[in-house]
């Protein structure tokens, strides 16, 4: 039997219940249960995690394809910055009878 | 229960035991920081170990309680002889094969131990037991995970693994050294039943792991009332090395 080879694992963490699970790095090992072992130390053994993800790099899809995710033409018009609200917002407001907020404090 | 009725002497043996374990196999495990097998496993066998420390940093503060000695007057300035770990952690680091037979043995006793103490009757051990025994969940799995690695991973990996058991076998047991006085704890509640019987609860709980893979079970213990005494040279070295910080300039604070 020859030694396992290592191979890459992509970590996720969420940060709290209900986050989002962010990609915190990656790890090598030879099997999904190393794997397991070696997130646990790497991302969350300072209680800074209470899930993770791990994943087997080949097993993730990847797409980078230009022509997919970068066509040459304009795509301005699929942005929604082509739709002005303020003034929809400004009618509503004034139609229900309610004030502008004030801007948040910082 | 009120600390009057406890069997105090008997007490402090049994945490000294307990954090002189923990703080032994936390040091030799702090060894491989730098140099093992992988860098991620070289971070998780230094956490392990950190987690070791930290085990026996709670015992040790217990213990301090106890007798009303300060934690790390504990830990560091006793000379080798007055040391209570079990004779199973007395053999130096070794290979990483010798590190993974000696994390299986240790942790899967270390675990018939705990399940002894966390109901007991004195809730400061009670309390922490509970805490230390999800940490050391953990620590069994990676053992015995790797354990099984390297008894499946061919001639060289297999026969290290067989060569550490055969080594470490005839300490293992010692982890379960009948304490001084320890029927006062039983009787107390402290302690769930005599180290006797704990050897064997642990004798059945790994016998089917070692079994499964072609292991050698650990033969009956030798020289059973001195499993804590007589540490060798390989701790002496190992307790020049923990308290070299400590005696460099005794007395200062960080």
């Amino acid at each position: 039997m020859t030694p396992a080879a290592l191979e890459p694992w992509e970590v996720f963490r969420q940060e709290k219940e209900g986050g989002p699970l962010q990609h915190g790095g990656s790890v090598m090992a030879p099997d999904a249960e190393l794997a397991t072992h070696y997130a646990r130390e790497l991302f969350g053994r300072r209680q800074e995690s209470v899930r993770l993800w791990i994943v087997r790099r080949a097993d993730v899809v990847d797409l980078a394809d230009p022509d997919l995710l970068q066509p040459p033409l304009d795509r301005s018009f699929k942005k929604p910055g082509g739709y002005v609200m303020r003034d929809k917002l400004a009618a509503a407001r004034e139609a229900s009878g309610q004030a502008k907020p004030k801007a948040r404090s910082r | 229960m009120t600390v009057a009725a406890l069997p105090t002497v008997a007490l402090g043996e049994l945490l000294r035991s307990m954090a002189d374990d923990e703080f032994v196999i936390g040091f030799s495990d702090s060894e491989w920081t730098g140099i093992a097998p992988l860098l991620e496993e070289d971070v998780a066998m230094s956490s392990l170990a950190q987690d070791e420390i930290g085990h026996a940093a709670a015992l040790y503060g217990l213990l301090g309680e106890l007798t009303g000695t300060d934690p790390d007057v504990l830990a560091y300035d006793r000379q080798p002889d007055a040391y209570r770990h079990c004779r199973l952690l007395d053999h130096g680091r070794g290979d990483w094969a010798m590190t993974i037979a000696r994390r299986f043995l240790y942790d899967t006793a270390d675990g018939v131990r705990l399940d002894a103490l966390v109901d007991g009757s004195w809730t400061p051990l009670a309390e922490l037991v509970g805490k230390l025994t999800r940490e050391e969940r953990y620590h069994r799995m990676h053992a015995t995970l790797w354990l099984d690695r390297l008894a499946r991973g061919g001639d060289e990996s297999r026969s290290r693994l067989v060569a550490a058991l055969i080594t470490l076998g005839p300490d293992a047991a010692t982890v379960f050294t009948p304490l001084p006085d320890e029927a006062t704890l039983v009787d107390a509640g402290v302690l769930g039943a005599p180290m006797v019987d704990l050897e064997a609860q642990w004798r059945t709980a790994i016998e089917p792991t070692l079994t499964a893979l072609g292991l050698p079970m650990p033969p009956p213990g030798r020289d059973r009332e001195r499993g804590r005494l007589d540490h060798g040279d390989a701790f002496r070295w190992l307790w020049t090395e923990l308290n070299t910080v400590r005696r460099a300039e005794p007395g200062v604070t960080w």
